[in-house]
């Protein structure tokens, strides 16, 4: 036992018990990662995937560490042999109920359970259950599609959906080995509370929860897709994604196939994006897409210009109208898409240049 | 599940009930008219066999007692007459097999006769033990005629004068608590906890509030001895519950019956009325809880779930009941025979208590079914042996080959351990456990492996599904025997003993950890039967 009162020992190192931490948590300060599949640290922990599973001594059974708080006293074991026997029996079952066939097991998000059972050399060898889940097949929603076959049942999504979207779509339907993720009556998401947010793709750890989006159904698997760093422009929140780009993809010049959130707890948006944001990218290659300024000529068609020929022609309109009409003929109104600092610049140019005070911004209503 | 009024939540099983169950629109009118969401109030409906297939109205008990009495053939001769039926877990009368239930009444010794009588309309079907007022009782005895060393006393009348309240009420929290200490009360749930532990681990907190909670979602294939004992002595019942609310300062106590209990639950109801007449507890209020058809609510942690309206998934242990129970508060469990034997405690001591067992405190209350002449319920000592227990019960009938001493997560023990004391530590050394003392005879005419299939199926049909140790492993166990008794090849069962270990290890709740020990005990004892 150990002597001091604020002082646990994990995998043999002193901890210092100072207030909360979990012994996931602690773990993670001291360069442990011990495997979880339902753990997220936006979700209140759950307890329920039994990847963590320690050993604290005088514990009769091991205990999630995710879960358990750490507390003065405790010595901890994150690795010894019947933690790794439980970690590779656990990982085999996972695998038994889980598509057998390997072309499926990961066509998109990367599979965090097929990572583990790389990592503790478990192969998909088990005979599978022969019993399917029920998975909402007929659902037209056009953005999240749902394969209960993948399905693990950490109950990710529906936590994410509860406790940080606010939103409940989804829950947990039905019991034991037939349990699945449903909406209620099994409607539609579109019909449900969902806002088609997506948070559910990206929590979800084995790829159960997808993407239906058009792109990527030649597409190469996330891992092997070129990930950029953005800031998303359809409004002034500033949320940063990750733009998965198939390099092969137009002719070798690149193809954004897939959005996604980067890590929670890495950017401001914390991981979470709305459906604009996750979805709505396809714009992005749309053949009909404006990709230079057009100047309407007086034969009444758009003709190709350039930034200063355009900008040129409008400010000359502008001038034209206060000249013509007054101040208060004109009126600038600014895009929810700008930010704050471009908003301000709107109303600047309209007050100082133009000196109106006709500003508004679209989002303001 | 954060957002919402936690008594809204509370009330959505109970309102899908009224509505006739989980039917298409029932789950978002719950939700409009409680604000828990509609996905969540669908999540809750759909974790209940009650709710969720409603429009089954007979439901064919599957429990090892009932289905060694051909319910396979009374579920098919129900079908083919078009009733509405369908399989389902132990209805807890294994005494009068084969049980069958009719929405919500538990009818005893249905069999083809009575299945044809119905004519094909389900509000037709009855049994010929129910009596004019439709109730029914099972067949009790003890070893004590004259009842005066009984703890529950089953065959005793009826007593609404609250005496040993009274005397509780003579004495401090801590003389109660000792006296419970003293008798050696172990919880008659399964797990054998002694009582008195936790009873000093609620008085020991600084709380606000704190409530008791009876446990009386009988389950465990085999076992029907709270059922028997509601409809005898619910007097016992409410008096030891209200001794507990007493010693540990609680208010409030929450009644959770089965939902298959009706008249249980009826009985129950009008012996909170009586003594409410009496105004024998003042200041204490009793609530009463219907389950709605799932097994795993049994389990102390499951049940607050439920009680709290929620899916009945098992929480993560520590922290127990006893500290972050119902809507957090220290909350005191007990299984109905526990809180039963707590009145005797009182009126005649702690050291009475301890001595009437043989090789545990106090009398037992045994269920014995199967292959018996007088299957029944018998207040017993503690640690009779299965040959005592059977002579009570008229006898065997064939020749003894198996039993299972305490419900289906005991396992199977074979006619060997026959004069083995049933109790907790005897049982335990060899792998299986008193549980709930709900003996089942088989004897020579029962194939084992069938017997064992057919507990897995209940196993796998009673996980919550909460975590994957009990929700794969249950499927991936009985489908392992599937495959077997179609091969016969013994490379079928190779994995069975890793996956039982690991269910034992990684599972949440004590189903998983348990539910292998058919399986293992089976080959155990009875390899043959697997060669």
């Amino acid at each position: 036992m150990i002597d001091n009162n604020n002082i646990a020992l994990l995998d043999g190192i002193e901890v210092d018990i100072n207030g909360n931490e979990t012994i996931l948590e602690s773990a993670l300060k001291l360069g442990k990662n011990i495997p979880t599949l339902c753990d997220d640290s936006r979700l209140d922990p759950n307890g329920c995937c039994r990847m963590c599973l320690v050993e604290i001594s005088g514990w009769p059974r091991m205990a999630p560490a995710c879960a358990t708080k750490i507390s003065s006293g405790m010595e901890i074991v994150t690795e010894n042999e019947r933690i790794s026997r439980h970690r590779k029996t656990l990982i085999s079952l996972y695998l038994s109920d889980h598509p057998e066939n390997a072309d499926e097991l990961e066509t998109g998000a990367p599979n965090e359970l097929l990572s583990f059972a790389n990592e503790y050399g478990v192969s998909n060898g088990w005979p599978h259950l022969k019993s399917r889940r029920y998975e909402r097949p007929d659902d037209p929603n056009p953005f999240i599609n749902f394969q209960a076959d993948k399905c693990i049942l950490c109950a990710r999504c529906v936590r994410y959906c509860d406790e940080v979207e606010g939103v409940s779509a989804i829950t947990l339907a039905g019991r034991g080995s037939d349990t699945t993720i449903a909406t209620a009556d099994n409607i539609s998401l579109l019909e449900s509370t969902c806002e088609l947010c997506g948070g559910c793709i990206d929590v979800c750890p084995t790829g159960a929860m997808g993407e239906k989006m058009p792109f990527l159904a030649e597409a190469l698997p996330e891992r092997a897709l070129t990930k950029v760093r953005t800031t998303c422009n359809y409004c002034g929140v500033g949320c940063q994604m990750d733009l998965n780009v198939d390099p092969d993809g137009n002719d070798g010049r690149g193809k954004v196939v897939k959005v996604t959130s980067p890590p929670a707890g890495t950017t401001t948006n914390d991981g979470n994006l709305c459906v604009k944001g996750r979805f709505a990218y396809d714009f992005i290659d749309h053949k009909e897409r404006i990709v230079s300024p057009l100047i309407r000529g007086v034969d009444g068609l758009l003709h190709e210009a350039s930034w200063s020929e355009a900008i040129d022609r409008a400010s000359k309109g502008l001038l034209n109208v206060r000249e013509k009409r007054g101040n208060d003929a004109l009126g600038f109104i600014s895009s929810s898409r700008c930010t704050g600092e471009e908003n301000f610049l709107v109303q600047k140019l309209a007050r100082a240049v133009f000196k109106t005070n006709n500003v508004h911004q679209c989002a303001a209503t | 599940m954060k957002k919402s009024d936690s008594s809204k939540i509370a009330s959505v099983p109970g309102k899908l009930a009224d509505r006739g169950g989980l039917l298409t629109g029932v789950a978002k009118q719950v939700s409009e008219d409680t604000g828990v969401p509609a996905a969540e109030v669908y999540g809750v409906g759909s974790f209940f066999h009650l709710l969720s297939r409603s429009d089954a109205k007979v439901r064919v008990c599957q429990g090892l007692s009932c289905w060694m009495a051909g319910s396979d053939e009374v579920l098919s001769q129900a079908l083919d007459l078009g009733l509405p039926a369908e399989g389902c877990s132990c209805l807890a009368a294994c005494d009068q097999p084969v049980a069958v239930l009719r929405d919500r009444l538990v009818l005893p010794s249905v069999g083809s006769r009575e299945i044809k009588q119905s004519g094909g309309d389900w509000k037709k079907l009855t049994s010929d033990f129910l009596n004019e007022e439709g109730v029914w009782f099972g067949h009790v005895d003890s070893f004590d005629d004259s009842g005066q060393n009984l703890a529950v006393h089953l065959h005793g009348n009826m007593d609404f004068s609250g005496e040993a309240y009274q005397r509780a009420l003579e004495l401090s929290s801590d003389d109660i608590i000792a006296e419970l200490e003293t008798s050696g009360l172990q919880g008659r749930g399964g797990a054998g906890f002694p009582a008195a532990r936790k009873w000093r681990s609620l008085c020991d907190q600084d709380k606000q509030t704190c409530y008791v909670v009876l446990n009386a979602d009988e389950g465990e294939p085999g076992t029907f001895k709270d059922r028997e004992i509601i409809m005898r002595r619910p007097d016992k019942v409410l008096e030891g519950l209200a001794i507990a609310a007493l010693a540990v300062g609680a208010k409030e106590v929450y009644c959770y019956l089965r939902g298959e209990f009706e008249l249980p639950i009826k009985i129950l109801k009008n012996a909170i009325d009586e003594f409410e007449r009496n105004d024998c507890f003042p200041g204490l209020s009793f609530h009463i809880h219907e389950g709605h058809g799932a097994y795993i609510c049994g389990e102390e942690t499951a049940l607050l779930e439920a009680l709290e309206g929620k899916r009945g998934l098992p929480r993560l242990k520590p922290p127990f009941p006893t500290e972050v129970g119902l809507w957090g508060k220290p909350t005191l469990i007990h299984n109905v025979e526990t809180i039963a034997c707590v009145p005797a405690i009182i009126r005649s001591g702690g050291n009475w208590f301890r001595d009437l067992g043989i090789t545990g405190a106090g009398t037992k209350i045994y269920c014995i079914s199967g292959h018996v002449n007088k299957p029944g319920v018998y207040e017993m000592p503690l640690g009779i042996t299965l040959d005592e227990l059977v002579e009570k019960a008229g006898g065997y009938v064939g020749e003894l080959k198996a039993f299972s001493p305490g419900g289906a997560s005991s396992g199977f023990l074979p006619a060997s351990e026959r004069s083995r004391p049933l109790d907790w530590k005897s049982l335990g050394e060899v792998g299986s456990s008193l549980g709930s003392a709900g003996v089942v005879v088989l004897n020579k005419n029962v194939s084992i492996r069938d017997a064992t299939r057919e507990t897995m199926v209940f196993f796998e049909n009673e996980s919550c599904g909460q975590c994957a140790p009990c929700r794969i492993g249950t499927r991936y166990q009985r489908e392992s025997l599937d495959r077997y008794i179609s091969s016969k090849e013994a490379s079928d069962l190779s994995l069975v003993e890793d996956i039982a270990w690991e269910m034992e290890q990684g599972s949440i709740c004590g189903l998983g950890h348990t539910a292998s020990v058919p399986l293992l005990s089976a080959r155990k004892w009875f390899p043959e039967a697997f060669e």
